[in-house]
C-alpha cells in the first residue's frame, strides 16, 4: 500500500469526525475555554496596573491609593494563579481522557476486525495508530485548543484595550499585525518544508546504521567497510547541511520577529511620545502601549504555529477515524449474535459441543486483496480425528485452508461445514473456543508461564497444566525455571529459547483441548535434542483430533492420513505419502528437494 | 575516504575510557569554537537588549520633562545627549539597536546550529566507523535495536545537551549578570529586592524537576508496558482469535490504559501545581518591584523613565530564570546517554593486522586441531577438527543443524578469530592469524545462506565489492549464477531497487545475487555456506555446472546439508556435533557405510519408498 503523500485537507481540520468521542468531555472543555479567556484578559490587564502606578504614584507623586492598589493587584494575581491551575489540570485531564477513550475504542475495534485488515496493514502501522495518533489527538483537544484560546483571547483583549485607551495610537500600530502575521506564516511554511527534508535525511541515517549493523558480517566478508563508510559520510554531510540550513532559517525567523516587536515599540515611542509631549496622552498609557506592542508578537507567532500543527494533525485524525470506522468483512448475522452472543459477550450456555467433522463443499476462494481464485469448487471431507498434512514451497499458499477452517476469511462461494452445519450458522466465538492453533513462530504473551498456558483454559488446575507440559516434554524446562509456573516469560516470550517457546505453545494448545487443531510447523532450526522433543510433541497432540498441519517435517508428512500438495496457491495433488510418491508428480519433486534437508538432522 | 586514521581512533578509545567530560571534549573537536562564537554573539544580543530600556526610560523622562539622565556610556559620547532631545531620535535608536540585535541573534542561532550539526556528525561518524571495525562476535551479543537507539537518540540527547541546555545555561547566567549590572545602575535596593527571588525560583524548580523526573520515568515505563500489550496483541492476533480471547485482551488493555492514564493525570496535577506556584512567585516578584518602585518614585529616588526601564529589565529576567531549574535538572539525562555511547566506543575493535602477510591464497588450506566456541562458557561448536582442502579442488562439508559446518567457514574468512592455543588454520604455510585481514577477506569469496542485500539497485549490490567491474563482467557473473533470468523479469532490469526500500527478492534470488557478487570479486577461495538452499534442484545443478567451469584453479568450500549439492566435490568432510565424523572422496564415504551413507540413503528415501511399494 503506497501511502498518499499529498495532504488532503479536511473540513475544520477533520475535527468534526472526532465529535462522537468528544461528547463526554464537552462540559469540561467549555469551562476550560471560559477560564482560558479570563486568564488572558488578566494578562492583558496587567499593564494597566503599571499604567495606574505611573500616572498616580510616579507622576502624581502620591501614595494615597497604594493600599487598595496593592490589594486589588494581589487579588487579581491570586485569582489568575488559581484559574491557571484549574485550567492546566483540566487540560491534562481532558488530554488523557480523550487519549484513553480513543485508545480503548481503537483497541477493542481492532479485536473485531478480520484478517484481511491485518494483512493489509503492518503491525507497526496499527501500533502507531493506537499509541501515537491517539496521543496527538488528545493533545489537540486540550493543549492546542487552549493555545488558540489563550493566545487568541490575549490578542483580541489587547486590541480592544488599545482602542479603548487611545484609538488614534491603536490605529497606527494595527497595520503591523497583519504584516507580521503574513511574514510569520511565510517562515512557518518554509520551516515545515525543511523539517520534512530533515526527517527524510534522518531516516536515511538510521537506515545506514541499520545496514551497518544487520549487514555486519556481509560488510566484513566482502571487505567493503570503506565503501559503506563513504556512503554514510555522504548522508551525514547531507544531514549536516540540511540541519544548518534549518537552523539558519529558524534563527533568521526568530531574530526578525523580535526585531518586528522592537519596531512596533519604536512606533509607539515616536507616535505616543509626540502625543504625550503635547499632553494628549498620559505617560502611564504610553507605557501600557509599549508593553502591548512588545507583547503582541509572541501570541501571534503561537497562533500561527498552532494552526500549522493543526494541518499536520489532520493526517492523524484521518488515519485514526478511518481505522475506527472500518467494518469487518467476517461478521456474524444478528440471529447468530442473538443466540450465541458477540465477541465481547459470548453466551457460552448456548454453545453446542463440537466434534470435528470438517467439510469443504464446493468452496471457491480468493483473498480480498487478490483477484486470482486460489480455490475453485474445492471439495474435501475430513472426518473427525483425521490428520491432514499440507505441503508446498514457502509462499505457495499453504495456510489458505487453515484460514478458512478458522473462519479468519470467508469463502467467496460455497460452504464450509463443521459437524454437518454451515460455520456461519454459529458464532466465531463458538468456533474459536473449540479450535486450537499453533503457529510457526510461537507467540507467547508477557506474563507468567501459567498465564500463558491458561490462555485457552482460564480455569485449568496446576495438575492439568503439569500434565500437559509433561505430555509435550516441556515439564523439565519449566521445573528448571526459578519460579516454576510463576516464572515470567518476558515480552513475547523473549526470556525463553525458540524451542522452549514452541513446546509451551504446544502445551497451551493441548490444555484448551480443541477438537480441531491447526498447526503450522516451524522451519527455524533448533538443536537436535529439542527438535526430537518437538516432533514427539506434535505426534502426541494431533492424535485423536481433526488436524491440519502445515508440514515442514518429514515425519509429520509421512505419518499423515492425507497429504494436500499446494503449488502457486492451488491444491495440485492429494493422497497418502505412498500414493503420492508413486504418482511421480510434483509431490515427489518437492519431497526429494525439501525433505531431504531434514534427513541430515535425522541421521 | 577514511577520515579517521588509526591514531585518532586510539585517542578516541583513550577518551572513551576516561570521564564523560573527556569524551565530550573529544566529541567537541571541530565544533567547540562554533559554540563559543555563538555564546559571544548571545552576549552582544543581551547587551543590546539591555540598552533599549534605558533609552526608552530616557525618552519617557524627556517627554514628561523630569530630570532625565542618560546611561553612563552615552554620557561619555560627546554631543550624544543633545542628539537625544527628541523622541524621534530615541525611536530611531531603538530601531538601530533592534537591527544590530537581530543581526547578532541571527549569528548566534546560526553558529549554534552549525556547532550542533558538526558535533552530531562527528559523533555519528566516530560511532559508525567504530561499528565497522567491531568483530562479528560483538554483534551477536548486542541487539540491533539497542545499538541503533544509542547511535541515534542518545546522540541526539548529547547534541541537545550541548547546543540547547549548556548554551542556554551560559546565556541565562550571562543575562543575569549583565542585568544585575544594568539594574543596579538604576537602583541598588530595588535590584536586591528583585534578585532576592531568583535563588528561590531556581532552587524551587530544580527541586521540583528532579522530583518529577522520577514520576516521568514511571509514566514512561507504564507507557512501555501499554505499548507492548498492543504490540503483543497485534503480532499475536491469530492466537487471540484462535483461542477466542478478545474480551480478555480488551479488559487487559483497558485496565492498563486506565492506570497509565491515572498516572499521567496525577503527573499533570503536580505539573499544574508547579506551574501555578511558579506563576505566583514570579507574579509576586513583579508586584513587589512595581509597588516598591512606585514608592521610590514618589519619594523621588527614581525617575519615571528609570522606573519603566527597571520594570522592563525585571520582566526580561522572568522566563530565563524560571527555565533555569528545568535545564539544570535535565542535564543529568545527557550523562546517561554519553555513558551508553561510550559502551560502544569502548568495545575492542578487530585487529586490522595492517602489517600482516599477504601470501598467495591459491594454496592448500589446512585446519589442524581446531576447537572453537563463540563465547566464553558456551558449548564448543568445533572440537579438534583437522582436515586439508587441496588448492584448486572442491571440498564439500556435510552436516546437520548444529554440526559446526558454517563455523568452519566463518573461521576461514576471519569473521571470528580463532584464539591462539586452540589449533590453527593455515593457507600454505601461513597461519591466517598472521595474514592482513583486509587482504584475506578481499580474496576469499563467502556466500551466506541468507545473504544481506543493501538498499540500492541490483547493479549497486553486484558491484559493491568490485567497483571496477564492466557491464560485460556483470552480465557474465549473472549468467553463471542464473540471476539473469530473474533480472530480466524485473521491469527495470539490473537497475531495480532492492532491499528494504525496494523490491523484495525471494531467498533464491538473493542467493543468486550474492553468488554473482562474489564471482565479480574473482576470489582465490570461494566459500558457499548453504548458499544454494533456496534455489530449486534444476537451477542448483546448473549453477554448480557453470561454477565448476569458472572456478578452475580456485579452491572451493561447499557447505551443505544436501547430498546432491555436494555431488561434484573432490572430497567430503562430514561433521557431526562439531567433530569430524568422516573425511574422504564421495565414493570412499559411500562404501564406508557410515554417517554419509545414512544421510545419502535417507535423502534418497523417495526412490527407496517407491521401490519398496
Amino acid at each position: 500500500m503506497k501511502k498518499q503523500n499529498k495532504e488532503r485537507s479536511l473540513r475544520f481540520f477533520g475535527i468534526p469526525r472526532l465529535l462522537p468521542w468528544l461528547v463526554p468531555f464537552r462540559k469540561r472543555m467549555l469551562a476550560m475555554v471560559i477560564l482560558g479567556v479570563l486568564s488572558s484578559l488578566v494578562d492583558a490587564v496587567y499593564p494597566l496596573f503599571n499604567r495606574y502606578a505611573l500616572d498616580h504614584f510616579v507622576v502624581g507623586k502620591t501614595l494615597g491609593t497604594l493600599g487598595i492598589f496593592l490589594a486589588l493587584y494581589a487579588v487579581v494575581l491570586i485569582l489568575q494563579v488559581l484559574d491557571n491551575y484549574v485550567t492546566t489540570y483540566w487540560c491534562g485531564k481532558v488530554e488523557m481522557g480523550v487519549d484513553e477513550t480513543l485508545r480503548n475504542a481503537a483497541f477493542s475495534h481492532l479485536q473485531t476486525l478480520s484478517f484481511s485488515y491485518f494483512s493489509r496493514y503492518s503491525v507497526g502501522y496499527l501500533h502507531a495508530r493506537i499509541m501515537s495518533d491517539t496521543e496527538t489527538i488528545g493533545g489537540l483537544c486540550a493543549w492546542h485548543l487552549m493555545d488558540i484560546v489563550w493566545n487568541g483571547a490575549y490578542v483580541v483583549c489587547v486590541l480592544i484595550l488599545m482602542f479603548v485607551l487611545n484609538a488614534g495610537l491603536a490605529l497606527r500600530i494595527l497595520p503591523l499585525v497583519p504584516i507580521a502575521a503574513l511574514f510569520i506564516w511565510f517562515f512557518q511554511k518554509r520551516l515545515i518544508a525543511l523539517n520534512r527534508k530533515i526527517r527524510e535525511a534522518n531516516g536515511k541515517i538510521t537506515g545506514d546504521f541499520n545496514e551497518g549493523i544487520t549487514g555486519a558480517s556481509t560488510i566484513r566478508s566482502l571487505a567493503i567497510g570503506d565503501t559503506i563508510q563513504g556512503h554514510f559520510e555522504e548522508d551525514a554531510d547531507e544531514m549536516r547541511s540540511l540541519g544548518i540550513r534549518a537552523g539558519r532559517t529558524s534563527s533568521l525567523f526568530v531574530s526578525t520577529v523580535t526585531m518586528f516587536s522592537m519596531f512596533a515599540l519604536a512606533v509607539v515611542l515616536y507616535q505616543g511620545g509626540k502625543l504625550t509631549l503635547s499632553g494628549l496622552l498620559k505617560v502611564g498609557t504610553l507605557s501600557a502601549f509599549m508593553s502591548y506592542a512588545v507583547g503582541m508578537m509572541e501570541p501571534i507567532q503561537n497562533l500561527i504555529h498552532t494552526f500549522s500543527q493543526l494541518i499536520a494533525i489532520q493526517a492523524n485524525i484521518e488515519r485514526l477515524t478511518d481505522l475506527l470506522q472500518v467494518k469487518s468483512d467476517v461478521t456474524d448475522t444478528p440471529e447468530v449474535i442473538a443466540r450465541y452472543g458477540d465477541v465481547f459477550h459470548p453466551r457460552r450456555e448456548n454453545f453446542e459441543p463440537l466434534f470435528g467433522d470438517v467439510e469443504f463443499r464446493d468452496v471457491s476462494f480468493h483473498y480480498p486483496d487478490g483477484e486470482e481464485m486460489v480455490l475453485s469448487h474445492f471439495n474435501l471431507t475430513v472426518p473427525r480425528g483425521m490428520n491432514v498434512a499440507i505441503v508446498g514451497e514457502t509462499g505457495a499458499g499453504k495456510s489458505t485452508l487453515a484460514n478458512l477452517v478458522c473462519r479468519f476469511y470467508e469463502p467467496t462461494s460455497g460452504q464450509i461445514l463443521i459437524d454437518g452445519r454451515d460455520v456461519r450458522e454459529r458464532s466465531q466465538m463458538w468456533l474459536h473456543s473449540n479450535i486450537g492453533c499453533v503457529l510457526q513462530t510461537p507467540h507467547l504473551f508477557s506474563g507468567s508461564v501459567r498465564e500463558n498456558l491458561c490462555y485457552g483454559k482460564p480455569d485449568a488446575t496446576d495438575e492439568e497444566i503439569w500434565q500437559a507440559l509433561d505430555i509435550v516434554s516441556a515439564g523439565d524446562v519449566v521445573r528448571r525455571m526459578e519460579h516454576g509456573l510463576d516464572s515470567e516469560v518476558g515480552e513475547g516470550g523473549d526470556l525463553l529459547s525458540l524451542g522452549e517457546k514452541q513446546l509451551l505453545s504446544f502445551a497451551r494448545a493441548l490444555l484448551s483441548d480443541p477438537k480441531i487443531l491447526i498447526l503450522d510447523e516451524a522451519t527455524a532450526s533448533v538443536d537436535t535434542v529439542t527438535e526430537k522433543k518437538i516432533q514427539d510433541a506434535i505426534r502426541k497432540i494431533i492424535r485423536g483430533r481433526t488436524s491440519f498441519v502445515i508440514a515442514h517435517r518429514l515425519s509429520t508428512v509421512v505419518d499423515a492420513d492425507l497429504i494436500l500438495v499446494v503449488r502457486d496457491g492451488k491444491i495440485v495433488e492429494r493422497g497418502t505419502h505412498r500414493e503420492l510418491l508413486r504418482k511421480h508428480g510434483y509431490y515427489r519433486e518437492l519431497f526429494t528437494r525439501q525433505f531431504e534437508e531434514t534427513a541430515a538432522d535425522l541421521a | 575516504m577514511k577520515r579517521e586514521d588509526t591514531n585518532s581512533t586510539t585517542s578516541l578509545q583513550r577518551a572513551a575510557a576516561g570521564s564523560n567530560a573527556g569524551l565530550l571534549r573529544c566529541f567537541l573537536q571541530g565544533s567547540f569554537h562554533l559554540f563559543v562564537i555563538s555564546i559571544l554573539c548571545s552576549l552582544c544580543v543581551s547587551v543590546l537588549d539591555l540598552v533599549n530600556p534605558r533609552i526608552i526610560g530616557y525618552a519617557v523622562d524627556t517627554v514628561i520633562g523630569s530630570d532625565a539622565q542618560l546611561p553612563l556610556v552615552f554620557q561619555l559620547l560627546p554631543g550624544f545627549s543633545r542628539l537625544f532631545a527628541g523622541v524621534g531620535t530615541a525611536a530611531l535608536t531603538v530601531c538601530v539597536l533592534a537591527l544590530a540585535a537581530a543581526l547578532f541573534r541571527f549569528l548566534a542561532g546560526t553558529f549554534n546550529a552549525k556547532g550542533a550539526e558538526t558535533l552530531v556528525r562527528r559523533m555519528r561518524e566516530l560511532l559508525f566507523s567504530h561499528l565497522l571495525r567491531l568483530p562479528c562476535a560483538w554483534y551477536s551479543e548486542n541487539q540491533t535495536g539497542d545499538i541503533i537507539q544509542r547511535c541515534t537518540s542518545d546522540v541526539e540527547t548529547v547534541k541537545n545537551f550541548v547546543s540547547e541546555q549548556l548554551t542556554q545555561l551560559f546565556r541565562t547566567i550571562l543575562l543575569i549578570v549583565l542585568a544585575l549590572v544594568f539594574m543596579s545602575g538604576i537602583s541598588g535596593e530595588l535590584t536586591l529586592l528583585a534578585f532576592a527571588f531568583i535563588p528561590v525560583i531556581v532552587l524551587y524548580s530544580l527541586f521540583f524537576h528532579t522530583r518529577i523526573g522520577v514520576a516521568f520515568q514511571k509514566a514512561d515505563e507504564e507507557e512501555g508496558k501499554l505499548s507492548s500489550i498492543v504490540q503483543e496483541n497485534l503480532t499475536g492476533v491469530r492466537v487471540v482469535r484462535a483461542f477466542g480471547r478478545e474480551a480478555q485482551e480488551r479488559d487487559r488493555f483497558e485496565t492498563k490504559n486506565r492506570s497509565y492514564t491515572e498516572l499521567w493525570v496525577h503527573l499533570m496535577k503536580l505539573l499544574s501545581a508547579f506551574w501555578a506556584s511558579g506563576d505566583l512567585i514570579s507574579g509576586l516578584q513583579v508586584m513587589a518591584v512595581v509597588v516598591v518602585g512606585a514608592v521610590f518614585c514618589v519619594r523621588g529616588r527614581l525617575s519615571a523613565g528609570d522606573y519603566i526601564a527597571f520594570i522592563t529589565y525585571n520582566s526580561m529576567l522572568t522566563w530565563p530564570v524560571r527555565s533555569l531549574g528545568r535545564v539544570i535538572a535535565e542535564m543529568s539525562k545527557a550523562g546517561i546517554s554519553i555513558g551508553r555511547i561510550r559502551e560502544i566506543l569502548l568495545a575492542p575493535a578487530e585487529e586490522a593486522r595492517e602489517e600482516g602477510a599477504k601470501p598467495d591464497l591459491h594454496q592448500d588450506i589446512t585446519f589442524s586441531h581446531v576447537s572453537f566456541r563463540y563465547r566464553e562458557g558456551s558449548p564448543e561448536v568445533l572440537t579438534d577438527v583437522s582436515f586439508t582442502a587441496r588448492a584448486g579442488q572442491t571440498l564439500g562439508i556435510l552436516g546437520g543443524t548444529g554440526s559446526g559446518k558454517s563455523t568452519a567457514a566463518e573461521l576461514l574468512d576471519a569473521l571470528y578469530d580463532l584464539p591462539r592455543g586452540s589449533g590453527g588454520i593455515r593457507i600454505g604455510d601461513t597461519d591466517i592469524r598472521d595474514i592482513n585481514r583486509h587482504y584475506l577477506r578481499e580474496n576469499i569469496g563467502f556466500v551466506q545462506q541468507e545473504p544481506y542485500l543493501f538498499s540500492g539497485t541490483l547493479l549497486h549490490n553486484l558491484t559493491l565489492a568490485s567497483p571496477a567491474a564492466t557491464k560485460q563482467d556483470v552480465l557474465e557473473a549473472a549468467r553463471i549464477s542464473c540471476l539473469d533470468e530473474a533480472a530480466e523479469k524485473f521491469e527495470e532490469g539490473y537497475n531495480t531497487v532492492v532491499g528494504e526500500r525496494g523490491v523484495t527478492l525471494s531467498g533464491g534470488q538473493k542467493q543468486r545475487t550474492a553468488i554473482a557478487q562474489m564471482l565479480l570479486k574473482n576470489p582465490a577461495i570461494m566459500i558457499f555456506d548453504d548458499a544454494l538452499s533456496a534455489v530449486d534442484a534444476a537451477t542448483d545443478a546448473k549453477i554448480r555446472r557453470e561454477l565448476q567451469k569458472k572456478s578452475k584453479g580456485t579452491t572451493v568450500l561447499l557447505v551443505s546439508h544436501r547430498i546432491t549439492t555436494l555431488a561434484g566435490a573432490d572430497r567430503i568432510l562430514v561433521l557431526d556435533h562439531g567433530k569430524v565424523e568422516e573425511f574422504g572422496t564421495p565414493e570412499e564415504l559411500y562404501e564406508k557405510n557410515g554417517l554419509y551413507r545414512r544421510i545419502y540413503d535417507l535423502q534418497a528415501a523417495g526412490r527407496e519408498e517407491e521401490n519398496a511399494g
